[in-house]
């Protein structure tokens, strides 16, 4: 049985053979990846790894060889006897993983929305527990805010009572007043009206009483009168005297009395003061209960700012803050985890449902809509929102579907609300079926098979609770977020297609425009013509490289590599030889560039340089491709003597042919060659973009722009952009011949060729600009006197003498930020005096080394006279011509003696950018790219750091090669030094590297944890660090920079903090901690220091950039995630230009954006869908963006990236 | 640095579970495609009693790149020099994926008992084994007492 299993084993992988493939030799491996790793691109071999046969690739590739099917049966019977499982990734096929590009088996991963390989979606996992494990922290921190609100709310309750039963007791109070009032005013109101009655009753009772008995008296008289008065009675006289007295006096009595009858009807009225209504209404109403109404959830809303104030987590806020912005903070609508059940798959992205809308349909789905593709069963019912950006198919299907939305919510309703957190929605993760089942899992120990509990055939389904922690809400908004995330990309892509017809005529719009500056420029230029012939011999050294790079092609065993190395040297010296001989100024030069050139030619860079010279019609036709090595030098001289008459007439279009030579003798083979290689790389890009506008080339030197030449059709698939164009070596060459001839007695030996290769660089540009010609003789000085007078065209320069004329030399040389931002800089003298006392030692170091230099001192003045003058003088120049020419001030301004450098790359694309603002505006195109994937010369696997050296060489850390390489400007390989190991100069997977200002390499050696120096000739001259916490020590330093003063500033990624080194290694200081406030970071990558002292940190976990001073006192941040303008994700490489523009690689974003000194966005460029057609270049972008690097001197952005 | 393959993680197994004779292998703590490697001298050779120490590095692209290995423990051969180098053709331009870590080391150990003079490293050690050979295993054995048994 044992033997059995190790036949079914494939020897490359060790693991079950998967399609194992039947090479010739009668050998078997797996098709992927055994047999794709073993494949030789280049000779379109498989080399059997068991007999070292060698077997040719048939057409169709490595499955072009026959399946091994005896054996496959044998795996089948294995598995039925051993009843194994079967391989779950049977049947799969490999991709590239969307995030390490590597061949894999690849899924969908719910953390980044991308297929991804086994790996780096356990990286991803990790990357999500680490994050639930940090919000987890943050809510239990966070948690005690909602106790706190419970015991507020607790005492509210005991207030409330209070209160009421104090307002309570208040109203019975006015109650009784009012009633005892009331009662006391009734009660006397009635007395009074008793009494009164009583009074007038008795009155008029007397009165009736002698009213009646006068009456009766009256009576009784005169009827006594009447009886007795007459003759029958004897009355004697008085008598009837009296009687008449009396009956007169009753006539009187009766003729007077009167009695007022009066009304007593209304004799008493009761009348109100007060309006009786409005008594009654005010008493009705005589008090009111003023309540102070608070709105019943802004506890829990405060407890959402709470989160987002408590920590970093942006999502959760954002999150929050759109939930109640769109639709308020109401239940249900926006079900947590969008509507998914806990653990299940998320939706898939948009643009699926616009693919395939009607597709695989759901089997439980009774009454879901069947438009739903296969994975939307796991959608619940509820979600809304989140499809709101969906195809128009899935909107419509979605408005069938209200109405049994509706009805379908109040089933779910009662079952699963009463189970979710009242206010926020979160449920118990606990009580959620999947989490139970994992956690039995766990806990009784048997790893079951993770069972997907079936999605539950009814709506009704129960299952969680009240209290729910967190992770889950947090779980939310990563959803919302990636939910986002996808419906842009999803925008991007169906947006794509449109635009990439539409750029290739953009493309050569904007390449356009230069031609004719240039050809004028060129033609106007006396020098240019008058150094012609040297500069032709020099030039053509470049022809003899691309021919040794056809000797791959031979089947020269396995000595190959070397064998190439030999051929192409053995040309190059002859050529550089040849170059000797005709002119000896030049010779230096053209050594130093064709050599590396040809090496370079041969290995790594075979398809560069075949694409290179790939280009512009020629007019003559071109030999065969197979043209021996042997004949190069030849050749070369011919073209030599060709070129030189040529030259004479026509500076201009002599040079196309001539570079057309260069292509002809490989283009051929090498052509086929470099396509194979390549097309594997960049299989799944192809779609884009005609492949010759894309590649074009861009002027690397920067000093003349002439329209790169396409790789017409005759360059197919060749994708690979190429910097090596030779239109723009040549400018290059023209002014290393031309200053040849006056270097020598203008830079005698005191100053470097660089120096002097600069001053060159600015004649010409000056020279072209003007069109006067300046003659060879100007100097510095010169042009120091002359150009503040001139008339600048620009506000920039305007703002940038206006201050600085009054000034010395040296204020002058400053950009003008660079003066403005002086008052706040910490070793001014004046400031620094002040808070002495506050600065930290080191801080009181700098104070003293810049202390004796005074006000005006420059932080890059601490070079030589020399160089200063010439930063001097080149903004100045640049002043001159940018009226006439963008392209040239861009060479000139910039101080060449600032090792502002920044960092690593991974893509590669250039972009030019300069001073003024407007040029940030426009330039931003592919200057070139360099490199490839591997490990030659030339190559990267994994390029960490760039920085930028002198002569304008370019440092790159190629990490997992383990080596620094350094190319010169236009990309072309100069040396490597470094290899794997922990000794000295040796480097393990090193990252950042900077360059400072005597041309030391200083090196972050990362899994080393230490940094490493190198003088300028690549020997190693110290090391120092280890790892550890503590001061000097490191854990994991990425990104390394030094400033005008050669300190060298070290993110110490782990340590979460930035170190400063003396140049010799001496601890200086270190600032930052972990954390996300102010002045804290987490995962600082890279770092940049500005010529004005400002240090800028790529804080990359926390989205933003910081900015400190040189003493670590953090002056500002700028940044929060995100992917609107000025917003990060993972930002890594930044970089800083002398103007103190900033420029950062936003990894996440893929894209570069660019900032004002101050902070504010200026612009950005590379971003998916930004729509601006310039950058066809998508594929770029696609890979991790790392770095940015500025050379000073050209005032291009060059943005590195690396095709993997 | 991305996960460890497959076939590393087997092969590391496979090291731990069923040990060559004689060589002992072992991967770092801190990075598991660095060995420390302990190999025997081979019986009926100078070298025999001494424990070589080794480093044996995987490459990113191992099995598809041959591993680095070089001797730490200083050793009198004609195809190893003074800094551990070997020179071996498996591990250059011979080296096929279908070897193992354990058939390298086996291979390195057949490489110190048979001496090969005539695909030198050490020019001067391969002089002196090619011109008076006894000379040249008595320098090797008492390289082997110096460097290889003291521990």
């Amino acid at each position: 049985m044992e033997q059995f299993e190790s036949l079914l084993t494939c020897c490359v992988c060790l693991d079950r053979y998967r399609n194992p493939k039947l090479l010739p030799c009668q050998h078997s491996f797996c098709m992927e990846p055994c047999m794709d790793g073993l494949v030789d691109y280049v000779r379109r071999q498989v080399k059997c790894p068991e007999c070292r046969a060698e077997h040719r690739i048939p057409y169709q590739g490595v499955q072009g060889f026959p399946t091994n099917v005896t054996l496959q049966r044998f795996l089948e019977l294995h598995v039925q006897i051993s009843g194994e499982l079967p391989d779950p990734t049977a049947g799969q096929v490999m991709e590239r993983c969307n995030v390490c590009s590597e061949k894999a088996y690849c899924a969908l991963c719910a953390h980044c929305d991308k297929k991804v390989c086994e790996d780096c979606k356990a990286a991803h996992m990790e990357v999500l527990r680490r994050e639930i494990s940090r919000i987890n922290n943050q809510v239990r921190r966070g948690l005690n805010r909602l106790q706190d609100i419970l015991l507020v709310v607790e005492r509210n309750t005991s207030n409330l009572q209070t209160n009421c039963g104090a307002v309570a007791g208040e109203v019975d109070e006015i109650h009784k007043r009012l009633a005892k009032a009331l009662k006391d005013r009734t009660d006397f109101l009635r007395n009074e009206v008793d009494r009164y009655l009583a009074t007038e009753l008795r009155n008029l009772t007397n009165l009736k009483d002698n009213l009646e008995l006068e009456l009766g008296n009256i009576q009784s008289n005169c009827d006594l009168a009447d009886k007795y008065m007459n003759d029958d009675v004897e009355w004697d006289d008085t008598e009837l005297v009296d009687t008449k007295e009396i009956f007169l006096k009753t006539v009187e009595f009766l003729r007077n009395f009167d009695y007022e009858a009066g009304d007593y009807n209304r004799r008493i009225r009761f009348i109100m003061t007060h309006d009786p209504n409005q008594l009654v209404m005010h008493v009705a109403s005589y008090g009111e209960l003023n309540i102070t109404q608070p709105n019943a959830y802004s506890g829990g809303m405060q407890q959402n700012q709470g989160l987002t104030r408590s920590k970093s987590d942006h999502r959760l806020a954002t999150q929050f803050r759109q939930q109640e912005e769109n639709k308020g903070w109401q239940e249900n609508e926006e079900p947590i985890l969008g509507g998914r059940k806990f653990g299940e798959r998320r939706p898939p992205p948009p643009e699926k449902h616009t693919r395939d809308p009607y597709g695989t349909t759901d089997d439980y789905s009774g009454y879901e809509s069947e438009h739903r593709p296969a994975r939307s069963r796991f959608r619940s019912r509820f979600v809304k929102s989140h499809l709101d950006n969906d195809s128009d198919s899935e909107q419509t299907s979605r408005s069938v579907k209200a109405e049994q939305k509706e009805k379908e919510k109040e089933k779910v309703a009662d079952t699963e609300d009463a189970t979710r957190g009242p206010l926020s929605g979160i449920f118990r993760l606990s009580d959620c079926p999947r989490v139970m089942q994992r956690i039995l899992d766990v806990d009784s120990g048997k790893k079951k098979e993770k069972k997907e509990p079936p999605p539950p055939p009814k709506p009704v389904q129960p299952t969680p609770q009240p209290r729910r922690p967190p992770p889950a809400q947090r779980q939310e908004s990563e959803d919302e977020i990636s939910r986002l995330k996808r419906q842009n990309k999803g925008a991007a892509s169906s947006q794509e297609p449109e635009r990439a017809p539409a750029r290739p005529v953009e493309e050569t719009v904007n390449r356009k425009p230069p031609t004719p500056a240039r050809e004028a420029s060129s033609d106007g230029d006396t020098d240019d013509e008058s150094v012609g012939s040297l500069q032709r011999n020099q030039r053509k050294t470049a022809p003899v490289v691309p021919k040794p790079a056809a000797a791959p092609r031979r089947p020269s065993a396995s000595e190959v590599p070397t064998a190439h190395r030999a051929a192409a040297r053995a040309p190059s010296t002859e050529s550089s030889g040849s170059t000797e001989s005709s002119g000896s100024a030049v010779k230096h030069t053209g050594n130093e560039r064709t050599t590396p050139a040809a090496t370079n030619g041969t290995t790594g860079g075979a398809q560069r340089v075949q694409s290179r010279f790939i280009g512009s019609q020629r007019p003559t036709p071109a030999p065969a491709p197979a043209e021996p090595a042997h004949e190069d030098s030849d050749t070369s001289s011919e073209e030599e003597t060709d070129s030189s008459e040529e030259s004479d007439e026509e500076p201009v279009t002599q040079r196309k042919p001539e570079s057309q030579a260069m292509a002809r003798s490989d283009i051929g083979p090498l052509l086929a060659r470099s396509t194979n290689a390549r097309n594997d790389a960049i299989e799944n890009k192809t779609k884009e973009t005609p492949t010759q506008s894309r590649y074009r080339t861009r002027q690397a030197s920067q000093t003349e722009e002439e329209p790169a030449p396409r790789y017409g059709s005759s360059s197919g698939g060749s994708s690979y952009s190429n910097r090596y164009g030779n239109k723009p070596r040549e400018p290059e060459r023209e002014l290393e011949t031309q200053s040849s001839i006056d270097d020598e007695s203008k830079y005698p030996t005191a100053r470097s060729r660089y120096l002097a290769l600069k001053e060159r660089r600015n004649r010409l540009a000056r020279s072209k600009s003007s069109h006067t010609g300046f003659g060879v003789a100007d100097d510095d000085d010169q042009d120091d006197a002359v150009s503040p007078t001139t008339a600048s065209p620009t506000a920039y320069l305007a703002a940038r003498y206006g201050s600085g004329t009054g000034g010395s030399e040296l204020s002058r040389s400053r950009s003008s930020h660079a003066l403005k931002s002086r008052e706040s800089s910490p070793e001014r003298p004046s400031t620094g005096e002040k808070d002495g006392a506050a600065l930290s030692s080191w801080a009181r170091y700098l104070k003293n080394k810049y202390g004796s230099r005074g006000k005006d001192r420059d932080p890059s003045s601490t070079s030589s006279t020399t160089s200063r003058r010439l930063s001097l003088g080149l903004p100045l120049r640049s002043a001159n011509e940018l009226a006439s020419s963008d392209d040239d001030s861009k060479n000139a301004a910039g101080s060449p003696i600032s090792p502002t450098a920044a960092t690593a790359a991974v893509a590669g694309f250039a972009a030019a950018g300069s001073s003024p603002r407007s040029q940030y505006m426009q330039k931003r195109r592919l200057q070139f790219s360099v490199g490839s994937r591997g490990s030659e010369p030339g190559c990267f696997t994994w390029p960490r750091g760039i920085a930028v050296g002198p002569d304008n060489t370019m440092v790159v850390a190629d990490s997992s090669n383990h080596r620094v390489q350094v190319f010169d400007s236009n990309g072309i390989f100069v040396k490597e030094f470094g290899q794997y190991g922990s000794g000295e100069g040796e480097f393990d997977c090193l990252a950042g590297v900077a360059v400072n200002r005597i041309g030391q390499y200083i090196i972050a050696d990362r899994y080393n944890h230490r940094i490493q120096v190198f003088d300028p000739q690549g020997r190693f001259l110290r090391a120092f660090g280890s790892q550890g916490t503590g001061d000097g020590k490191f854990n994991y330093p990425w990104g390394i920079t030094t400033d005008a003063l050669g300190f060298i500033y070290v993110c110490d990624k782990e340590n979460h903090r930035v170190q400063v080194f003396q140049s010799d290694g001496t601890f200086v200081g270190k600032f930052g901690s972990f954390g996300s406030k102010l002045g804290q970071l987490e995962h600082p990558h890279y770092i940049a220091v500005s010529s004005t002292n400002r240090v800028l940190v790529s804080d990359s976990n926390n989205h933003r950039i910081q900015v400190f001073d040189v003493n670590g006192r953090v002056l500002s941040s700028f940044g929060e995630e995100g992917s609107e303008d000025g917003q990060f994700k993972f930002p890594r490489g930044v970089a800083v230009d002398d103007q103190g523009y900033i420029v950062v690689a936003d990894s996440g974003n893929n894209r570069i954006q660019i900032f004002h000194p101050d902070g504010n966005f200026l612009r950005a460029f590379g971003s998916w869908g930004s729509g601006d057609g310039e950058f066809k270049e998508y594929k770029y972008f696609k890979m991790n963006l790392q770095q940015v690097v500025i050379p000073m001197f050209t005032q291009q952005y060059l943005i590195y990236a690396y095709i993997t | 640095m991305a996960a460890l393959p497959r076939r590393i993680i087997k092969e590391t197994q496979r090291l731990m579970q069923e040990p060559v004779p004689g060589i002992s292998a072992v991967p770092s703590d801190t990075n598991a495609r660095y060995f420390h490697v302990i190999v025997t001298g081979p019986e009926d050779s100078p070298f025999e009693g001494g424990l070589f120490k080794l480093e044996l590095f995987l490459p990113e692209d191992y099995p598809m790149s041959a591993p680095k290995v070089r001797f730490i423990t200083k050793i009198y051969h004609p195809n190893i020099d003074r800094l551990g180098r070997i020179c071996l053709d498996i591990l250059k331009d011979k080296w096929s994926p279908a070897l193992q870590i354990r058939t390298v080391l086996l291979s390195i150990q057949a490489l110190l008992s048979a001496p090969n003079p005539d695909d030198p490293l050490a020019n001067d050690v391969a002089e002196l084994w090619k011109v008076n050979e006894s000379e040249a295993i008595r320098n090797a054995k008492e390289w082997t007492r110096r460097y290889a048994m003291d521990n």
